[in-house]
C-alpha cells in the first residue's frame, strides 16, 4: 500500500462519514424545516366553506393574511343553546366530524387516546394549509372530559367563535375552528 | 370507552375497516425500508473502517473484517427485521446511528489490539463484539417486552429502588472493586461491571415518573427574586436529596463523571417538567459549590482541578495520577490536524485506556478533525431525534423520559469530551456506544430500544391529513 493510496481511503472514508450524515439529514429535512405546505387555491371557496359553518361570517379571506381573531362580532350558530350541550367525555363522545374545510364531511372515530392537530405529519389530524401551524392544537383527556388546548398556534384556535387561550372543555357538537376547517365531537 | 356500537369495532383503524372477505391491503413499511437502506450503508461505513486500520497498521488485509465488521452487521440487522414486527413506526435513524457509532468504535479499539499485539480472547475488539450482541439482545428483549412506554410509570418507586441498589452495589465487600481508584465496579468471575451505567436509566424512569405527579408543586409556587421565581424551601426536598446523592458518590466511589452525570440528567428533567430556569440556576450553584468544596477536601478531586488547570506543567504531567493521559491525548489531537493520520496509522496507543475513556482522542488522531466532527455531529443527530420523539409525545411521562435518556447520552458526550479536549477536569466516564466496555454498550442499547419504542407509540400515523 503506497503512501498516496492510504490517504485517497482515507478521505474516502471521510467523505462517506459525511455522505452519511448529510443522508440523514436530508431524509429528516421535513422535521427540520416544515411540511411543505398546500396553498389555499381559491380563497372564495375557503371563505365560502367557512361561511357554511355559521361561525364566521367575516372569514372571506381576502388575502392570504391569517384572519383576525373577530370574537367581538361572533354570532352563536342557530340551533345551538348557549347554555348548552353537555361536555364531551370520552363516554358519550365517539366521533370527530369534520364540518367545514377541504374534507368536510369526514370523520374519525374517538378512542381514548389524546389526539394532536397540526401541520407536522406526526400529528394525529394533519391540515395542510397556511393557516396551521406545526404543532397547532391538541386534544386531550382530562378525568374522561375531552379538553383543547391551543399549543401556542399563530393564527389560533377557535372554539365556538372564541379563541382557545387556556385548556377548556370541549361541549358536543360545538365547532372548533382551526384555519378554514372546522369540526365538531359528536356522539 | 366508546360507547357499544359499530365504531367499537375498530377504534385505531383510520380507514373504513375492510369487511368480511377482502383482503387487507399491505402497507408499505417506508420507515423501515428507509432504516434498511441507512443500515446496509453503515456497514459498508464499518467494514470499510476495519479495513482501512488493517491497511494502515498491517498493510494487508485479512478475514478479521468478517468476524469484526460482519458480527455487528448480522445483529443491527436482525434487530431491524425484528423492528419490521414489533415496532413498525419506531424512528428510522436511531437504529443506524447507534451502530455506525459502535462500528466506528469496534474499528477502533481492533486499531489500538493491533498496536497492543492482542489477538483471541485477549481482543478488546473481539470482546466489544460480544458486549454488542449482549447488548443488542438486551435491547431487543426490552422492546418486546415494553410494548407501550406507559407501563413504565407503574414501577416510577420500582426503579427509584433498582437505582439505589445498583449504585449501591460496588460498595459491597466481595463484588465491588475498586480500579484506578474509583470504586464503581462489580467482580463476578471473569466479567466486570458497572452498574452505574445501567442505574441512569432506571434514574430517568424515576425522575420522569416522580416529576409527572409533582411538578405542579415544583412549579407554581414560590417568591420571585432576582427576575425568577424561586421555589419555596419545603420543594427544595428532591433537589437537595439528589444533591447528596451525587455527592456520596464523589465521596465513597469517588466518581465524579457519575455524580455529575445524574445530577445534571436530575436538573434537566426537573427543568423540563416546571419550565423555571431557576432550578437550573440553583443546581449548577449546589454542584458548582459541591464540587469546590470537594476540590478543597478530597485529594483526588484536586489532583483532578490540577491536572486540568495546568496541564502542560512538567510536575504535574510527571506526577503519579498527574496529566500524562491528558496531555498524551492532546498530543494525539494536535498530530491529527485536519484529516488526521489515516486509521492505522497514528499512535494512539501511547496514550493510557486509549480504546475506553480516551477512544474519543484515538479517533480525533487517525480521523482528525473532519472525522471528529463527523462523529460529535452523529452524536447531534441521535440526541436531536431523542429530543424529536420526547416532543412528539402525546403523555407528559413519555416526554419526560424521552428527554431524560436522550439527555443522559448528550451530557455523557460533554463529560467525556470535554474532559479529554480540556474543557472540564477530566472524569472516567465512557463516550457513548463507542468506548470499550460492556456496561456502557448495554445501558446505550437500552437506551436505543427505549427511544425506539417511544418513538413507535408516539407516531401514530396520521388518521386524517386534510
Amino acid at each position: 500500500m503506497s503512501q498516496l493510496t492510504l490517504l485517497i481511503l482515507q478521505l474516502a472514508f471521510l467523505a462517506l462519514l459525511w455522505v452519511f450524515i448529510f443522508i440523514v439529514v436530508y431524509a429528516m429535512r421535513s422535521d427540520l424545516f416544515g411540511q411543505r405546505v398546500r396553498r389555499m387555491k381559491e380563497p372564495a371557496t375557503a371563505g365560502a366553506a367557512a361561511a357554511s359553518a355559521g361561525a364566521a361570517p367575516a372569514a372571506a379571506p381576502a388575502a392570504p393574511a391569517p384572519p383576525a381573531p373577530k370574537v367581538p362580532t361572533f354570532v352563536p350558530a342557530p340551533g345551538t343553546e348557549l347554555s348548552g350541550p353537555p361536555r364531551a367525555t370520552t363516554s358519550n363522545a365517539s366521533r370527530l366530524v369534520i364540518t367545514s374545510g377541504a374534507k368536510s364531511g369526514s370523520e374519525i372515530p374517538l378512542g381514548t387516546e389524546p389526539l394532536t392537530i397540526g401541520r407536522s405529519s406526526d400529528s394525529s389530524v394533519v391540515i395542510r394549509d397556511d393557516y396551521t401551524s406545526t404543532h397547532h392544537a391538541r386534544l386531550m383527556i382530562w378525568g374522561d372530559e375531552w379538553v383543547i388546548q391551543d399549543l401556542d398556534s399563530t393564527n389560533g384556535t377557535f372554539l365556538d367563535g372564541q379563541r382557545v387561550t387556556a385548556p377548556v372543555h370541549i361541549p358536543l357538537n360545538t365547532p372548533i375552528r382551526i384555519g378554514a376547517t372546522s369540526f365538531e365531537l359528536r356522539r | 370507552m366508546t360507547s357499544t356500537g359499530p365504531m367499537t369495532a375498530a377504534p385505531d383503524a383510520p380507514a373504513p375497516t375492510p369487511g368480511r372477505g377482502i383482503r387487507r391491503i399491505r402497507v408499505p413499511q417506508k420507515l423501515r425500508n428507509l432504516e434498511l437502506f441507512l443500515l446496509v450503508f453503515v456497514c459498508l461505513i464499518n467494514a470499510f473502517a476495519v479495513v482501512l486500520v488493517q491497511f494502515g497498521a498491517l498493510g494487508y488485509a485479512d478475514f478479521t473484517v468478517f468476524t469484526l465488521g460482519a458480527g455487528l452487521a448480522v445483529l443491527v440487522i436482525g434487530m431491524h427485521v425484528a423492528l419490521r414486527f414489533v415496532a413498525t413506526n419506531a424512528d428510522p435513524f436511531i437504529l443506524p446511528i447507534a451502530a455506525l457509532l459502535n462500528g466506528i468504535g469496534i474499528a477502533m479499539i481492533y486499531r489500538i489490539d493491533i498496536a497492543e499485539n492482542l489477538s483471541g480472547w485477549e481482543s478488546t475488539a473481539v470482546r466489544q463484539v460480544v458486549w454488542s450482541a449482549v447488548a443488542i439482545a438486551l435491547a431487543l428483549v426490552v422492546i418486546i417486552v415494553i410494548r407501550n412506554h406507559r407501563v413504565l410509570q407503574r414501577y416510577t418507586y420500582v426503579a427509584m429502588l433498582v437505582a439505589a441498589i445498583l449504585l449501591l452495589l460496588p460498595m459491597l465487600p466481595v463484588i465491588g472493586q475498586e480500579i484506578n481508584g474509583a470504586r464503581v465496579w462489580i467482580h463476578v468471575g471473569q466479567f466486570s461491571f458497572q452498574p452505574g451505567e445501567v442505574a441512569k436509566i432506571a434514574l430517568a424512569v424515576f425522575f420522569a415518573g416522580y416529576l409527572v405527579s409533582r411538578r405542579d408543586s415544583l412549579s407554581m409556587v414560590g417568591t420571585k427574586f432576582l427576575g425568577m421565581r424561586f421555589p419555596r424551601a419545603r420543594d427544595l426536598g428532591p433537589i437537595l436529596v439528589l444533591w447528596a446523592l451525587s455527592m456520596s458518590i464523589i465521596i465513597f466511589q469517588r466518581d465524579l463523571g457519575t455524580a455529575l452525570l445524574y445530577f445534571g440528567l436530575f436538573v434537566v428533567m426537573i427543568y423540563v417538567s416546571t419550565g423555571r430556569a431557576s432550578w437550573v440556576v440553583l443546581g449548577v450553584g449546589l454542584f458548582l459549590a459541591g464540587a469546590v468544596i470537594a476540590g478543597q477536601v478530597l485529594v483526588y478531586v484536586n489532583d483532578r482541578f490540577t491536572n486540568w488547570l495546568d496541564a502542560l506543567n512538567s510536575t504535574v504531567y510527571d506526577a503519579q495520577g498527574g496529566s500524562y493521559q491528558l496531555v498524551q491525548g492532546l498530543f494525539g489531537l494536535a498530530n491529527g490536524g485536519l484529516i488526521g493520520t489515516g486509521l492505522g496509522e497514528g499512535r494512539p496507543d501511547i496514550t493510557p485506556l486509549a480504546q475506553s475513556d480516551y477512544i474519543i482522542a484515538s479517533l480525533g488522531e487517525e480521523l482528525g478533525l473532519a472525522g471528529m466532527f463527523a462523529i460529535l455531529a452523529l452524536y447531534l443527530l441521535f440526541i436531536s431525534r431523542g429530543f424529536r420523539i420526547s416532543f412528539a409525545g402525546q403523555d407528559d411521562f413519555g416526554r419526560l423520559l424521552g428527554v431524560g435518556l436522550s439527555f443522559t447520552v448528550a451530557l455523557q458526550c460533554f463529560i467525556v469530551i470535554g474532559g479529554v479536549t480540556r474543557v472540564i477536569p477530566l472524569t472516567g466516564l465512557t463516550a457513548p456506544f463507542m468506548a470499550a466496555g460492556g456496561s456502557s454498550l448495554v445501558a446505550n442499547w437500552i437506551i436505543v430500544a427505549l427511544l425506539l419504542r417511544l418513538s413507535d407509540t408516539v407516531r401514530n400515523q396520521p388518521r386524517l391529513v386534510i
